[in-house]
C-alpha cells in the first residue's frame, strides 16, 4: 500500500515537474511562434507556380528563424511557423482557403498565384480599415505572383509585391527605340483566354509601343490551350513587322515560336512576357526562344539575389519573377512585426493582424533582392527591373535601366 | 479584315492536316462505342498519358530515334487502355450505363492529375517529326510534318480497317458490336474481344497522343481536356460507331475550325465548332455517313 502511494505520488511529482520545465523552458527561451500562411496553385497546369512560391516560402521562413528569429513587442523573439495551402487556380477555392486561414492564428497570408482568384479574393475583405458596416475579413494579404494590374486598391487589406508591368514595358519599348532607332513596327500576339496575358497586351504593351514611337501593325490572339498556331503565325508573316511582342504564358510561347521558326518569320526582335522569363519557357523551347526579350524584377545580379535563388533550391524550387516575391515578402513582413509591436500571442492575433496591415500601408520603401522597392498608397510596388533575354538557353541581363 | 481566296483555301488545308489527329481521336471513341455501347471518356488522357510514358522513356534513352518515342507511345497507350478497360469497365457493371461513364470520366482526371504531379504541369519538349521542312508553292505552303502525320494518320487507319475486315480479331469485334449475344454462342469471348478493342484504341490513341505532341513539339497537361472534347465532337458528328465518318469528321472540324480562326477570330473559332455538332445533332443524328435521318 505504501509503496503503491509511493509510486502514486512519484508519478505526479514527475509529471508536474515535466509540465513545469515545459513550461518554464518556453518562457525562459521567450520565443513565440509566429504563424503565417501560405497559399497559391499546387495542383493542375500552373501547379510549378506554386511549388516554387512554397520551396521560397520555406527557404525565406527557414532563413529568418537561422538567423536570430523576429523581434516581438516585449522583447521576446519569435519564430516564423509557415503553412501552405493549395487554392488550385480557382477562385472559390481561394475564398475558400482564405476563410480557412482567416480560423487559425496566422497574422498574415501570402498568396494568391492567379489574378483570377486574388481579385475576386480581395472582393471578400474589408474594404476600408475600421469600416464597422463592413463585414469583410480583416486579414491582410501581401501577393507575391498574381500580376494583374491595379489589384490591390479592391481592399485596405490587399497588399501586392508584383512587378508593374506598366512601367517596365514603357521603359522596354523606350529603351529599344533608342536602341534601334530604325526599327517602326510592332505585331503583337495575346493568349487571349488568360487574364494576365490579355491585360498585358491590351492594356500595357499595346499603349506602350505606340508611346515609344512604334506603329501597332497587328495582332493575332490564341488560347491557352491551343495547340497550332499556323494560321497566326501566316498573319505575323503577312504584316512583316520589325518587332513581334507576345504576350502569353511558356506554353503557348513555345508553340508560337516554334511555330515562327519554322515559317521563317524573322522579326529583328522579339518581346516576351513577364511570366515566360522563367525556366519553363528555356525548357519547353530554349532554342526557338533564343533573343527574346523580357523585362523581368528578378535576376541572379546581385548577392542578396544570388543566396535567395541557392536557399530556394535547397528546397527543391526555382526563383523566378514570380516566386522571388514570396523571399521579400517574407522579410518585408519581419520588418513590419519588429517595427509594429506585434505580440504573437494567442489571445492578440486579430489585433497582430490589424498592426501588421497598417504597418504594410505604412510603408514607402522596403529592400528587395535586386534594389530598392517603391510602395505606392494603394498597396502596390514598384519594383526595380531588368531586361533579360535568352541566351544559350539560359537568362542573361541585357541591360538594366537603373545603370 | 478582308481576306482573299487562298488565304482561306490554304487556312483549310492547314486546318485537314491538322484534322487527322482529330480523326484518330474519334476513331478511338467511335470504336469503343461500337463495339460495347459505351463512351470512355477517357480515351484521350490514355493517349496523352502514352505520350507522357513515351517522353519519359525517352529522356532515360535519350540516343534513341524519334520514331521509337512514337512507337513507345503507341504501346504504352495500348497498355493503360488495357489498364483502363480493367478499372472502368471489366469490374464496373455494365448494365448501369452512368456506372462505366463516370468511371471513365473519373480515370480523365486520374490520369491527368498523375501526370501533373510527375512534371508539376510543366511543357516538356516532346520530339518533334523529323521532316521539319516547309514548302511553299507560290501563295501556298505547307509544313513537311504535318503532311507526314497526315498520311501516317491515314496508315494507321488503313491498319485497323485491315485488322476489322480482314483478320480473326476483326471478325470477332464486329459480331461483338453487332450480336453480341450470337457471338458469344458462336464461341467468341466478349471480354476478351472487349480488352482487345480497349489495347487497339489505345495503340491508336498513342500514336495521335504522339501527332498531336510532335506538331507543338512540345507536351502539355493542358492537352487533356480539349483533346477529349475535340475527340468526342468527331466522334458525334461522325456518327458514333462509325469509323469513316470519324475519319471524315476530324478533317472537317480541323479545316473548318481553321478557316473559323482565319475568318472570325479565336473567340468565335469554337462557336462554329459547336454549331456544327448542333446542327449534326439535330438535323443529322446518325453521323455523317448514316443512311437514315434517325430522327423521331
Amino acid at each position: 500500500m505504501k509503496s503503491s502511494l509511493l509510486g502514486g505520488v512519484a508519478v505526479a511529482a514527475s509529471v508536474f515537474a515535466a509540465m513545469t520545465l515545459g513550461m518554464s523552458s518556453s518562457a525562459i527561451s521567450g520565443e513565440r511562434t509566429i504563424h503565417i500562411a501560405g497559399f497559391g496553385v499546387k495542383t493542375g497546369v500552373v501547379r510549378s507556380f506554386g511549388i516554387n512560391t512554397e520551396a521560397v516560402l520555406k527557404a525565406a521562413v527557414l532563413h529568418v528563424n537561422s538567423t536570430g528569429g523576429v523581434k516581438l513587442a516585449d522583447g521576446s523573439t519569435g519564430k516564423f511557423k509557415l503553412t501552405f495551402y493549395d487554392d488550385r487556380c480557382k477562385a472559390e477555392e481561394g475564398i475558400s482557403v482564405v476563410r480557412r486561414i482567416a480560423g487559425t492564428p496566422a497574422v498574415i497570408a501570402i498568396g494568391p498565384t492567379c489574378s483570377n482568384v486574388a481579385e475576386p479574393l480581395f472582393g471578400i475583405l474589408q474594404k476600408k480599415r475600421g469600416d464597422a458596416s463592413d463585414s469583410g475579413l480583416q486579414m491582410p494579404i501581401f501577393t507575391d505572383t498574381a500580376i494583374k494590374g491595379g489589384l490591390a486598391k479592391i481592399s485596405d487589406w490587399a497588399f501586392r509585391n508584383v512587378p508593374n508591368e506598366a512601367n517596365m514595358y514603357k521603359a522596354l519599348f523606350a529603351w529599344l527605340r533608342t536602341e534601334h532607332p530604325n526599327l517602326k513596327t510592332v505585331f503583337g500576339g495575346v493568349e487571349q483566354d488568360f487574364a494576365h496575358s490579355r491585360f498585358t497586351w491590351h492594356k500595357v504593351m499595346k499603349v506602350a509601343a505606340p508611346a515609344a514611337g512604334y506603329e501597332v501593325v497587328g495582332e493575332a490572339k490564341w488560347l491557352l490551350a491551343d495547340t497550332s498556331f499556323t494560321t497566326q503565325v501566316r498573319a505575323m508573316k503577312k504584316a512583316n513587322a520589325d518587332i513581334i511582342s507576345i504576350s502569353s504564358h511558356p506554353f503557348t510561347t513555345c508553340g508560337l515560336l516554334k511555330e515562327m521558326k519554322r515559317q521563317r518569320v524573322k522579326p529583328k526582335i522579339i518581346v516576351g512576357l513577364t511570366s515566360s522569363s522563367s525556366m519553363e519557357t528555356l525548357t519547353g523551347c530554349g532554342k526557338a526562344a533564343e533573343g527574346i526579350i523580357i523585362p523581368t524584377s528578378f535576376a541572379p545580379v546581385t548577392d542578396a539575389a544570388r543566396f535567395a535563388a541557392a536557399k530556394t533550391a535547397e528546397q527543391g524550387g526555382s526563383t523566378d519573377l514570380h516566386s522571388a516575391s514570396a523571399w521579400e515578402n517574407v522579410m518585408i513582413i519581419k520588418q513590419v512585426i519588429e517595427a509594429s509591436s506585434v505580440d504573437a500571442k494567442a489571445d492578440t492575433v486579430q489585433a497582430d493582424r490589424g498592426k501588421i496591415r497598417d504597418g504594410l500601408a505604412a510603408l514607402k520603401t522596403t529592400k528587395g533582392l535586386i534594389g530598392t522597392i517603391k510602395r505606392t498608397a494603394e498597396g502596390e510596388a514598384d519594383k526595380p527591373f531588368v531586361f533579360a533575354h535568352a541566351q544559350n538557353s539560359q537568362w542573361a541581363v541585357l541591360h538594366d535601366p537603373a545603370m | 479584315m478582308d481576306f482573299e481566296l487562298y488565304e482561306i483555301i490554304q487556312a483549310f488545308g492547314d486546318g485537314l492536316m491538322k484534322g487527322s489527329t482529330y480523326a484518330l481521336m474519334g476513331i478511338g471513341f467511335t470504336l469503343i462505342f461500337g463495339v460495347m455501347q459505351k463512351i470512355n471518356m477517357s480515351f484521350a488522357a490514355v493517349s496523352i498519358s502514352g505520350a507522357y510514358a513515351s517522353l519519359a522513356a525517352s529522356i532515360l534513352f535519350p540516343e534513341v530515334h524519334v520514331f521509337v518515342v512514337f512507337g513507345a507511345s503507341i504501346i504504352f497507350s495500348g497498355m493503360i487502355g488495357y489498364f483502363v478497360y480493367l478499372c472502368c469497365f471489366k469490374w464496373i457493371p455494365l448494365a448501369n450505363p452512368l456506372a462505366t461513364l463516370m468511371a471513365t470520366i473519373g480515370m480523365l482526371f486520374f490520369l491527368e492529375e498523375v501526370v501533373v504531379h510527375a512534371t508539376n504541369g510543366m511543357p516538356l519538349p516532346y520530339p518533334a517529326m523529323p521532316f521539319d521542312e516547309y514548302f511553299e508553292f507560290g501563295q501556298y505552303s505547307v509544313r513537311g510534318d504535318l503532311v507526314l502525320i497526315f498520311f501516317m494518320c491515314l496508315i494507321a487507319t488503313a491498319v485497323l480497317m485491315y485488322l476489322l475486315y480482314r483478320t480473326r480479331l476483326g471478325i470477332a469485334t464486329r459480331a461483338v458490336a453487332q450480336q453480341p449475344i450470337a457471338a458469344r454462342l458462336s464461341g467468341i469471348s466478349i471480354e476478351k474481344t472487349n480488352a482487345g478493342t480497349f489495347i487497339i484504341t489505345g495503340l491508336l490513341g498513342g500514336l495521335a497522343g504522339a501527332m498531336i505532341a510532335s506538331t507543338v513539339s512540345v507536351l502539355s497537361v493542358l492537352f487533356f481536356l480539349p483533346v477529349t472534347v475535340k475527340g468526342l465532337i468527331v466522334a458525334v458528328i461522325g456518327g458514333l460507331g462509325s469509323i469513316p465518318g470519324a475519319i471524315v469528321a476530324g478533317l472537317l472540324v480541323g479545316g473548318i475550325e481553321e478557316v473559323a480562326l482565319l475568318l472570325r477570330g479565336i473567340l468565335e473559332r469554337d462557336i462554329y465548332i459547336m454549331v456544327l455538332l448542333f446542327l449534326f445533332l439535330t438535323l443529322r443524328p446518325g453521323g455523317i455517313f448514316s443512311k437514315t435521318f434517325q430522327r423521331n
